[in-house]
């Protein structure tokens, strides 16, 4: 089959085979509407580009009449015309089903991980000097209070950390407390998952507020062993310069 | 001039047709996952059984499991807990509701006890007896509980610590049966109340669940194992009863398929005739 009818298939073809499967080689996949929206604009192009006089235009549009009026068709083409005409109605048919059916599955919920903390929390910094004993301190107090849940490896896979949704943090993870400010874990430590603001959904947190058990002191010494267990560094102002 | 009508019609067809694309599967459902999020109650016709944990009936009704974590969030705490995980079945008939809670426990103690919570009204509450949140203004939590040793359930509220009470008009019945390790708890209600204390399941939207079971096993020293504070707890998942079959999208579905027909047969008159 050759023809502009041809030629405009297999470029609509090739470009959908390149965004939705050459593309996420290099790079995130692209989201269906995306897609769509770039399909739609190549479609427009091409028939711009065929409609520009009533030659081109009757050199692409006469298969396609032909093909639906089914002048002088035999064999495949016949069955292929006979396909498309059963199967449009049912495509139709389908689609209004998958948008009218209710959905069965639970609302979506989109958590802010850190969330911002509120402003008497914002630029606080550790009281404490980074002392080998003040972390050994923290190491032993994070022992007690933290581990059971988050880990003694710092990983989030302490003995009781099975069960909970979401789960206890892990800290050797680059994406937890590396992100974060001393300041951000104290006061993640001291209010708990109830300190958490509507977007958090703190109805969820099982994190407890620790500020009705330990003292200032010890939450700052537990945020240094942290740190120094997890392999980690708080991020600070200087790098956000 | 055919040709030129054609055009606008397939360009107006595939601007509807890709409208739909989503809609084809394009785009992988981020809800998606392994683990049960949610329970359903599914419709059944008749009355349900609530009598009999172990009626057949419930094996042919599929089930969610939920795992369950250690009581951490306040003391006293536990670091380790019996009940590991619940496998939760629900039925509804359109007036009662009965969800079915079976979970391992290897030994039947008269301290054995069960629990589900609800959130009530549209307020979120925190899992924990709906603990104050420090920047969101919460509402009540409604408890229904379940004791081996009274065999029969309390409807309780709570808005934070201390606060657990047991309502003045109680709507729960529950029944509880163990067996080679296995504990089967149902518990029932009709799906509305008048009392304004109670979740109210509306068939067809979603309300926020969550589990706790305690191990009544009696420890040498003749202390409970598992007792208050100590038990294993689930943080909020979902549940929503079966809303009833909606035929109307059949409907919708016929006429969709009449009119892309009808399309096809005149577009096709027009083309042969010219």
């Amino acid at each position: 089959m050759k023809g502009p009818l041809a030629t405009a298939a297999v470029i609509l073809v090739g470009m959908y085979v390149v965004l939705k499967f050459v593309l996420p080689l290099f790079t995130a996949p692209l989201p269906a509407s995306l897609i769509y929206l770039y399909l739609a604009l190549t479609l427009s192009a091409i028939l711009i580009f065929y409609t520009i006089s009533g030659e081109s235009l009757n050199a692409f549009m006469g298969p396609i009449t032909r093909f639906l009026t089914g002048e002088g068709q035999v064999g495949m083409a016949r069955t292929a015309r006979m396909l498309v005409l059963i199967l449009f109605p049912l495509l139709v048919g389908w689609q209004t089903y998958t948008r009218l059916v209710p959905s069965d599955q639970p609302p979506v919920e989109n958590r802010t991980i850190h969330p911002a903390p509120p402003g008497e929390f914002v630029g606080l910094s550790n009281p404490y000097p980074k002392t080998p004993e003040n972390i050994a301190v923290g190491k032993g107090l994070y022992a007690a209070f933290c581990s059971p849940c988050h880990g003694a490896n710092f990983d989030g896979k302490g003995p009781a950390s099975v069960g909970f949704n979401p789960p206890p943090a892990n800290f050797r993870d680059p994406g937890t407390i590396a992100q974060l400010q001393e300041s951000y874990l104290f006061w993640r430590i001291k209010k708990g998952g109830v300190g958490l603001p509507v977007e958090a959904m703190p109805w969820r947190s099982a994190m407890p507020r620790w500020e009705f058990e330990l003292s200032d002191e010890w939450i700052w010494k537990i945020i240094m062993g942290e740190y120094d267990g997890a392999g980690q560094s708080p991020r600070t102002w200087e790098e956000e310069e | 001039m055919v040709h030129r009508r054609l055009l606008g019609i397939l360009i107006t067809a595939a601007i509807v047709a890709g409208h739909g694309l989503p809609a084809w599967g394009g785009d992988p459902d981020p809800e998606k996952k392994e683990a049960s999020v949610a329970v359903r109650l599914y419709l059944s016709d008749g009355p349900l059984p609530t009598d009999d944990p172990f009626a057949p009936t419930w094996d042919t009704v599929p089930a969610s499991e939920f795992q369950l974590a250690p009581q951490v969030h306040w003391p006293q705490r536990i670091q380790e807990v019996t009940v590991k995980s619940v496998k939760v079945r629900g039925l509804h008939n359109g007036q009662e509701l009965a969800i079915l809670l079976e979970y391992q426990d290897p030994t039947e103690d008269d301290a054995d006890a069960a629990a589900l919570e609800f959130m009530v009204g549209d307020k979120k509450s925190h899992f924990a007896h709906a603990q104050e949140m420090l920047q969101v203004e919460g509402g009540e939590v409604n408890i229904w509980y379940w004791k081996n040793s009274q065999g029969s359930a309390v409807d309780m509220n709570a808005k934070g610590f201390k606060t657990l009470h047991a309502q003045k008009h109680q709507d729960v019945s529950a029944t509880g049966a163990w067996r080679d390790g296995t504990w089967r708890v149902i518990f029932s209600r009709p799906l509305q109340t008048s009392d304004e204390h109670d979740v109210q399941i509306i068939p067809g939207k979603w309300t926020n669940v969550a589990f706790a079971f305690w191990d009544g096993q009696l420890l040498p020293d003749g202390s409970v194992k598992e007792k208050g504070s100590q038990k294993a707890v689930s943080s909020w998942w979902y549940i929503r009863a079966e809303p009833p079959p909606d035929n109307s999208i059949y409907g919708y579905v016929v006429l969709g398929i009449a009119i892309a027909a009808a399309f096809e047969f005149f577009l096709i008159r027009k083309l042969r005739r010219g």
